[in-house]
C-alpha cells in the first residue's frame, strides 16, 4: 500500500456553520469518510459514518428528528454516537455501533477529526484571534476542487503566480522580479516578499479607497505566508503608502488583511477549499465585508481551473519530478512538515488499528 | 431438540444451531440475520429451558424462557421441545 498523502490524527474543518442547519443533514466527505453531519439535541453539531447499519444507504440523505438522524431508506433513527436509538417495529439493542467522529462548532467553522478518535482532543483546534476579536471582521466560502490538497498548499505558499492567474486584481510584474525568503519554525513555514515603492494593483487600490487613502500613490507591498499542520495557511497581505513601515505601518497609512485558507482533503485528489478573508479595519461595515467576498471569491476562482488541470498532468505523468525552484521552497518545505507528521502516524497506527469502519458492540 | 406439532426428535450437534438442524430435515423457520439481533425466527418453548444466545429478547424474557431463538441459541436441558 501506497504511504497516505495526508494525516487524519488532526482536526480539519469539515463545513462552514451555516452549512448544517435544520432538520438537513450535511453529507460530505473528509480525508476519505464518508461522514453525515447534523443538528443533534439543542442544535450541537454531530457527526456519525454515513451508512445506515441496516442496509448501507446513506443516512446524509434523511432527515432530523427529535435530535435523531433518521434514515430516509427505511426510518431508522442514528444518535450522535452511532448508535441506533429507534426504529419502527424493531428492537435495536443488538444493532452494531457505527463510528462516530469528534467534531466541534467554532469559529463560525464546523471542525473534524477523520481518525483514531482516541487520540481526539479539542485543545489542539488552533486559536484564531480574527474569529473571536471584535475589532476584526471575516468572510469568505467554499470551493470543491478536483486537486491533491498540497497542489493547493504549494499555490498558497507562493504567490508568484499572482501575476498570470490573477493579472487583472492583484497580480504584477514587480511580484516576479521580488524573491522571496523561507523559514521553517518547527511545523511552520513562513515564505515572504516584501516590494517597495510600486504602484498597488486594482484589487489593492480598491482596498486603499475603502480604507481612506489615496490609490495612486507609490505604496510598499508584503506578501507573508504562513502554514501551520495539517494544511491551514494564513496570509498577511496589503500595502502600505510608500516609507510609512510597510508592515509596520500605522494603520492610517495602510490597507492590510490577513487570507485565510483552510485546505480540507476530501479523496487523495480532491479538496474542500474554505477561503476568506480577516480584516481588522471598519470591521463593522457589512457591506464592505460582502464587496471583498465577492471579489476575492472571483480571484480565488480563477485558480480552479489551473489546478485540476495540473492534477490531470500529474495523474498522467506520476513519475516526472517536478522542478522545485526557489519560488517553490515555501511549498516544499510544507510537504516536509505533512511527511513528518505522516511518519509519525504511520509509526503510531502499525500498534493501533485506526481504520475499522465499523464499531461493533459486543453482544 | 423435539417439535411439538410431529413429535420428531432431533440431535443438535455442538457445532450446529437449532435453525441449521430443522432446515437439514426439512422444517422450515423464517430466518434474516442469524445472529440473534432482528427477531425474525422468535419460536414458542413448550418445555425445556433454552440457552439464550441472543441480543433481540430483553433479560425479563430470557429468564422467563417463553421464546428462543433458534438461529443462535441452544439448549441447557436435555430436550427443548418448540412451538413449531
Amino acid at each position: 500500500m501506497s504511504q497516505p498523502t495526508f494525516p487524519k490524527n488532526t482536526w480539519y474543518v469539515a463545513a462552514m456553520s451555516d452549512e448544517v442547519a435544520g432538520s438537513k443533514p450535511l453529507g460530505r466527505k473528509i480525508c476519505g469518510e464518508s461522514i453525515a453531519f447534523y443538528r443533534s439535541h439543542e442544535n450541537e453539531i454531530a457527526a456519525v459514518l454515513d451508512f445506515c447499519p441496516h442496509r448501507g444507504a446513506a443516512l446524509s440523505l434523511g432527515y432530523v428528528e427529535d435530535g435523531l438522524l433518521v434514515c430516509g431508506y427505511h426510518g431508522l433513527k442514528m444518535g450522535a454516537d452511532g448508535k441506533t436509538k429507534e426504529m419502527p417495529l424493531q428492537r435495536v439493542k443488538g444493532f452494531p455501533c457505527m463510528k462516530s467522529y469528534a467534531v466541534e462548532e467554532r469559529y463560525g467553522f464546523i471542525w473534524v477529526w477523520p481518525g483514531d478518535q482516541a487520540q481526539a482532543d479539542k485543545s489542539l483546534i488552533p486559536h484564531l484571534e480574527w474569529a473571536v476579536n471584535p475589532e476584526w471582521a471575516y468572510g469568505g466560502g467554499l470551493y470543491h476542487i478536483n486537486c491533491d490538497y498540497r497542489l493547493m498548499v504549494d499555490n498558497l505558499m507562493d504567490l508568484t503566480h499572482e501575476t498570470y492567474v490573477h493579472a487583472s486584481s492583484i497580480g504584477q510584474k514587480e511580484i516576479d522580479e521580488s524573491p522571496v525568503s523561507t523559514q521553517v519554525e518547527g511545523d511552520k513555514v513562513i515564505t515572504s516578499r516584501f516590494m517597495e515603492n510600486i504602484m498597488a494593483p486594482p484589487f489593492w487600490q480598491a482596498a486603499l479607497r475603502g480604507n481612506g487613502l489615496a490609490d495612486d500613490v507609490l505604496v510598499d507591498r508584503w506578501q507573508i505566508c504562513r502554514f501551520s499542520p495539517p494544511s491551514h495557511v494564513m496570509i498577511d497581505v496589503g500595502v502600505a503608502h510608500a516609507g510609512h513601515g510597510g508592515f509596520d505601518a500605522p494603520a492610517d497609512k495602510k490597507a492590510s488583511s490577513t487570507v485565510v485558507d483552510f485546505i480540507t482533503p476530501e479523496t487523495e485528489t480532491s479538496i474542500w477549499y474554505f477561503w476568506g478573508m480577516a480584516r481588522n479595519f471598519k470591521p463593522e461595515d457589512q457591506a464592505l465585508t460582502d464587496t471583498i467576498r465577492d471579489g476575492q471569491g472571483k480571484i480565488f476562482a480563477e485558480d480552479l481551473e489551473v489546478l485540476e488541470r495540473q492534477q490531470e498532468n500529474l495523474l498522467a505523468f506520476p513519475d516526472y519530478n517536478l522542478l522545485k525552484l526557489d519560488i517553490d521552497a515555501g511549498g516544499v518545505q510544507s510537504r516536509r512538515v505533512i511527511d513528518r507528521i505522516i511518519a509519525k502516524e504511520q509509526v503510531k497506527s502499525s500498534t493501533i488499528q485506526t481504520d475499522a469502519p465499523l464499531q461493533t458492540v459486543s453482544f | 431438540m423435539k417439535i411439538h406439532s410431529t413429535g420428531e426428535v432431533f440431535e443438535v450437534g455442538s457445532d450446529q444451531s437449532i435453525f441449521e438442524v430443522l432446515e437439514d430435515n426439512g422444517v422450515f423457520l423464517a430466518v434474516s440475520c442469524e445472529s440473534g439481533v432482528c427477531g425474525t425466527c422468535q419460536t414458542g418453548v413448550i418445555s425445556g429451558v433454552p440457552d439464550h444466545r441472543d441480543v433481540f429478547l430483553t433479560d425479563k424474557e430470557h429468564a422467563q424462557g417463553k421464546f428462543v431463538m433458534p438461529c443462535c441459541s441452544r439448549s441447557k436441558s436435555a430436550i427443548l421441545e418448540l412451538d413449531l
